[in-house]
């Protein structure tokens, strides 16, 4: 019996050594928050004194396709070449996987096994700087010398998202949401580009049309988006209306969810709108499916390469209120890293050195840098243009530690559950008001 | 003092193994038991509290839960029903002698060996309402006149996943099956065969009672996994359109990944004592009568 | 006679296997389809252009050879730890009665309850404080969480329906246990090790959860390679469908060669009993 006890102690005796380990983790991540800062002056002292010594940056990014991903390998490579401060960044390319890269970069961090600095969604912001995992950085802007390539305003809405007065992410480059639409087709149906909402409502009714008199319709006026991803051009909607994201429940909003409805219960949207995404919009468009669809520059070349001159852009029209979608791509430099000043020196390149020139360039995403957005290439760009006359309306969702979830889940589901006729446009603003603004 | 010798052996043999899951899963466990009652949210660090029942009475009030529920048991009952069924017959199948019978065994294991990742897209680019090559197929036939956007409409979606897990599913039922039938000794099928038994009565009379353990394990883990799976509908759907394809693994799933770990620690507790309730009474039936 | 064979072999056979690789089938054709034709009008079942392009990229630019390595060895040394140390725990629980066997058999039971994502945070600070991450060892111990729970049930479900006499007979004839063991049940168990081994090594290939957390650009498996290939602008259908195809092989052909072993177990067994 004697013998059995001893087996049983060495069969729980490495539970109990985990256990250990795990609360000491658990304890010294949450709790130390005062001891943290002091660290990092110090280390920021000795960072100062030992900035010629050899420093590694682990980087964190995702790519679109593997052409991004060879140019981002490109522009380590050359940032790791020509800096003079002996920086060597090692970038480490995750799966997007449809946002999942956000929770495995937050698990990483919160593990203690995160990188140095990461590409970055704003949304995110409150869930990693209510974990102090993030590094504040209005101390390296102030005394920045590019500071002021960058406006104002961006600077504004990194801020507002981390729910403080303090910065924690770096701009890197932007996205402003437009339409996209079929000259050709416009033609055939004998539509004017709209120049207010209700035009929009119009022109989508009259390009759905039945080409081959087969009774099933071949072109719809909107490739709208259903799944993740769709509340952005929605929005447009609900402003076209005079709504706005604060009070979802006016009548207005509703009104801006009713049309949106009516566009999918009339069949100006294809049937698969519930669930379509990315992939299948932009299929859609490209097959000549649809006539109309919103998306950014980021598509421009594919969309070219496809139809040559016959598709163009304009910007989401005016209503009562006018709003268009502004997606963002940052960086963050982690807390824990010991070479912060190395850490901004990378995230600066990105931000306004010649990394900013060759990501956007490459890329079409819209510059934060003014310099680099004053160059020819992007002057020249009637989908920059289109995209850069959004600008002065393009917002942002209103970001809260709910908003990813919200984004992830509860808007796909709730829309689709309206868009199906199985709850009213007024239920359905109801539920998407409180699961945002939820406290 | 024998008899103690003896005794220690069993516990030498699982330790190894015990060892390793321990490390592994128990504390992971044992901390979601903790956060399952406290308000455990990442997003809202400093408001971790103790919270009691609260969040198992939140679970049993919210529509949602209740609808992932439903769903899971529509899943596993026909997810599960029919991979066996159809894994059964092909293990049956593949256990006859006939040319190329290894290849075909092999090739047999493809759905199985196809990452989860390219299974969702896969079938999701198979049922496609515009492009999809099954609505191609069903207005080929005259079955259809204009195609279905199977993952669209709430009618649909849901047996259009199942089919995906059933697909995946039966070559794990076959091999595993397969494997049990080359226990049992032919004698047994020869005897049979002079007291004149038709193939029926074998499979009947020889056959399932000689599989009946590990038929019993094999449905039971499996019953476990497919409850327990994300990935297909995770890359087919998400979970929608409108949560009717949303099991309670992937509310927990979807919960967890925005980090509302009190929560969908609450959940899985509930799912894991769920899955207990259905195992013991199936086990303890299966393992005494023998 | 041929008939007969017929309908009871053939057309079942057939009619399931073509339910199971008519989707590998037209993952094939979708890797080698050019993209006009994958959105195209009209839907071909053989495309009118074929096209290698994607596996050369997927070789060339793209070092697929480095994950398809790294799954290989994970999913290697987790089918033989697991195997290891599975067939030992569930020797014991259907070879001896002992205090605490349905316990210990409950626990390995409730570990495969457990969802994976809840796993996640707790395990990846274990890693870490062990400096297991970013290497193979941490996939390894991460896939025994699913794979030991399931192979010790499996193999003693198997071990159950194998009658105790064989082994007996060979003790009266003045074995040891652990001789008998190796001599007359491991034989015998043989497929069923394989048919488990299966398991064990198709799930340590193509699991994803933990091996996007637990893994670096130098060790990383080939479910995160494949997964890199969807960003936010699309997938990647044609180096997706091809790096799909290029992970089922590998896999078919190791089976083709081990279920051989699905037969010589029942040799042995006959022999013996």
């Amino acid at each position: 019996m004697k013998r059995l006890l001893t087996y049983l102690l060495v069969l729980f005796l490495p539970i109990i050594l985990v256990a250990c380990v795990s609360s000491n983790n658990s304890t010294s991540t949450e709790g130390t928050n005062d001891s943290q800062d002091n660290e990092s002056t110090d280390t920021e002292q000795e960072d100062t004194q030992s900035a010629d010594e050899p420093v590694e940056l682990t980087y964190w990014y995702w790519a679109d396709n593997s052409e991004y991903s060879n140019l981002m390998q490109d522009i380590i490579a050359e940032f790791n070449e020509t800096n003079d401060k002996g920086i060597t960044v090692i970038g480490e390319e995750y799966p997007w996987d449809g946002g999942g890269y956000s929770e495995t970069l937050f698990t990483a961090a919160m593990g203690g096994g995160g990188p140095d600095v990461a590409a970055f969604k704003l949304t995110s912001t409150p869930l990693f700087t209510a974990n102090n995992l993030l590094a504040k950085l209005d101390d390296y802007i102030d005394s920045w010398e590019d500071k002021d390539d960058i406006e104002e305003n961006l600077y504004d809405i990194m801020k507002s998202a981390s729910g403080t007065d303090n910065l924690y992410v770096m701009p890197w480059n932007t996205q402003v949401l437009y339409m996209y639409y079929r000259p050709s087709i416009f033609e055939e149906a004998g539509v004017e580009v709209p120049t207010t909402y209700e035009e929009l409502l119009t022109a989508i009714e009259q390009t759905t049309m039945d080409t081959d008199g087969d009774g099933n319709t071949d072109i719809y006026g909107f490739g709208m988006r259903g799944a993740t991803g769709g509340q952005e051009p929605w929005g447009s909607f609900i402003h076209g209306r005079g709504g706005d994201f604060e009070d979802m429940t006016s009548k207005e909003a509703i009104q801006g969810m009713q049309d949106f409805i009516d566009i999918y219960e009339n069949g100006y949207a294809p049937p698969s709108a519930t669930t379509d995404g990315f992939n299948e919009i932009i299929a859609n468009f490209k097959s000549g499916k649809t006539a109309m669809t919103v998306h950014h520059t980021g598509s421009s070349a594919e969309m070219v390469e496809t139809f040559g001159d016959d598709v163009s852009a304009f910007a989401f029209p005016e209503g009562v209120g006018q709003w268009t979608s502004m997606g963002d791509t940052n960086n963050v430099i982690f807390e824990s890293t010991e070479h912060k000043e190395a850490a901004f020196e990378w995230v600066s390149y990105l931000a306004t050195g010649k990394g900013q020139e060759d990501w956007t360039i490459a890329t079409g995403n819209v510059p934060v840098s003014t310099r680099v957005q004053e160059m020819d290439h992007f002057q020249n760009d009637e989908f920059m243009k289109a995209s850069i006359e959004g600008v002065p309306f393009a917002g942002i969702l209103p970001i809260k530690d709910t908003t990813t979830e919200w984004i992830s889940t509860i808007w796909p589901n709730t829309t689709a559950s309206a868009l199906l006729g199985e709850i009213t446009a007024e239920d359905a603003m109801q539920q998407l008001h409180e699961s945002l603004h939820e406290e | 003092m024998r008899r103690k010798n003896i005794n220690i052996w069993p516990y030498l043999l699982v330790l190894p193994a015990l060892l390793i899951v321990t490390f592994v899963v128990f504390i992971p466990v044992i901390e979601a038991i903790f956060m399952s009652f406290q308000s455990y949210d990442l997003r809202r660090p400093d408001k971790i509290a103790y919270l009691g029942f609260r969040n198992f009475a939140d679970m049993f009030s919210d529509p949602i839960f209740w609808l992932a529920f439903k769903n899971t048991i529509i899943w596993v009952v026909f997810g599960v029903g029919l991979q066996f069924l159809f894994g059964f017959i092909l293990a049956l199948l593949l256990n006859q002698s006939f040319r190329g019978r290894g290849i075909i065994r092999a090739v047999s294991l493809i759905p199985w060996a196809t990452p989860g990742v390219l299974i969702g897209l896969m079938w999701k680019w198979i049922y496609d309402g515009n492009y999809g090559v099954l609505n191609d197929l069903l207005i080929k036939l005259g079955l259809l006149d204009q195609g279905i956007t199977f993952l669209s409409q709430t009618s649909t979606a849901f047996g259009s996943v199942i089919v995906t897990i059933i697909w995946q599913g039966i070559p794990f039922f076959a091999i595993m099956i397969l494997a049990g039938l080359q226990v049992i000794s032919r004698e047994m099928y020869e005897a049979a065969d002079i007291d004149g038994a038709s193939k029926l009565q074998k499979l009947i009379h020889i056959t399932i009672p000689s599989l009946k353990n590990v038929i019993i394990i094999t449905i039971l883990l499996r019953i476990i996994w497919v409850s327990n799976s994300v990935d297909i509908i995770h890359n087919m759907t998400g979970g929608g359109p409108s949560y009717s394809t949303q099991t309670l693994s992937v509310y927990i799933f979807n919960k967890a990944t925005v980090l509302d770990l009190g929560y969908s620690s609450s959940m899985a507790l509930f799912l894991m004592f769920m899955l207990a309730m259905v195992a013991v009474p199936y086990l303890k039936n299966a393992f005494k009568e023998r | 006679m041929r008939w007969k064979r017929i309908v009871s072999l053939y057309i079942p056979l057939g009619t399931i296997l073509l339910f199971l690789l008519f989707p590998f089938y037209w993952t094939f054709i979708t890797s080698m389809k050019p993209e006009h034709e994958l959105y195209g009008s009209t839907v071909t079942y053989w495309p009118k252009e074929l096209t290698l392009a994607s596996y050369q990229k997927l070789f060339g630019e793209f070092n697929f050879l480095l994950p398809m390595w790294n799954s290989f060895l994970v999913a290697t040394i987790t089918t033989f730890v697991t195997l290891f140390v599975s067939t030992l725990a569930a020797y014991s629980f259907t070879r001896y009665e002992f205090k605490g066997k349905s316990l210990l058999m409950g626990l390995f039971l409730t570990n495969n309850m457990f969802p994976n994502v809840l796993l996640l945070i707790p395990l990846f600070a274990i890693m870490r404080s062990f400096d297991l991450l970013y290497t193979p060892i941490s996939l390894v111990m991460a896939y025994a969480t699913f794979t030991i729970p399931f192979s010790v049930w499996m193999l003693t479900g198997y071990l159950k329906d194998l009658p105790n006499a064989l082994e007996e007979a060979a003790m009266i004839d003045g074995a040891n246990r652990a001789t008998a063991f190796i001599k007359v049940i491991l034989p015998v168990l043989m497929p069923s090790i394989v048919a488990t081994g299966v398991y064990i090594f198709i799930q340590s290939w193509n699991e994803y959860t933990f091996a996007v957390l637990f893994t670096n650009e130098a060790t990383r498996t080939i479910p995160v390679t494949l997964k890199n290939l969807i960003g936010q602008l699309g997938v990647q259908w044609d180096l997706l469908t091809a790096g799909g195809i290029i992970t089922i092989i590998p896999v078919c052909i190791m089976f083709f060669f081990a279920q051989k072993k699905l037969i010589e177990g029942m040799t042995a067994g006959s022999v013996k009993g």
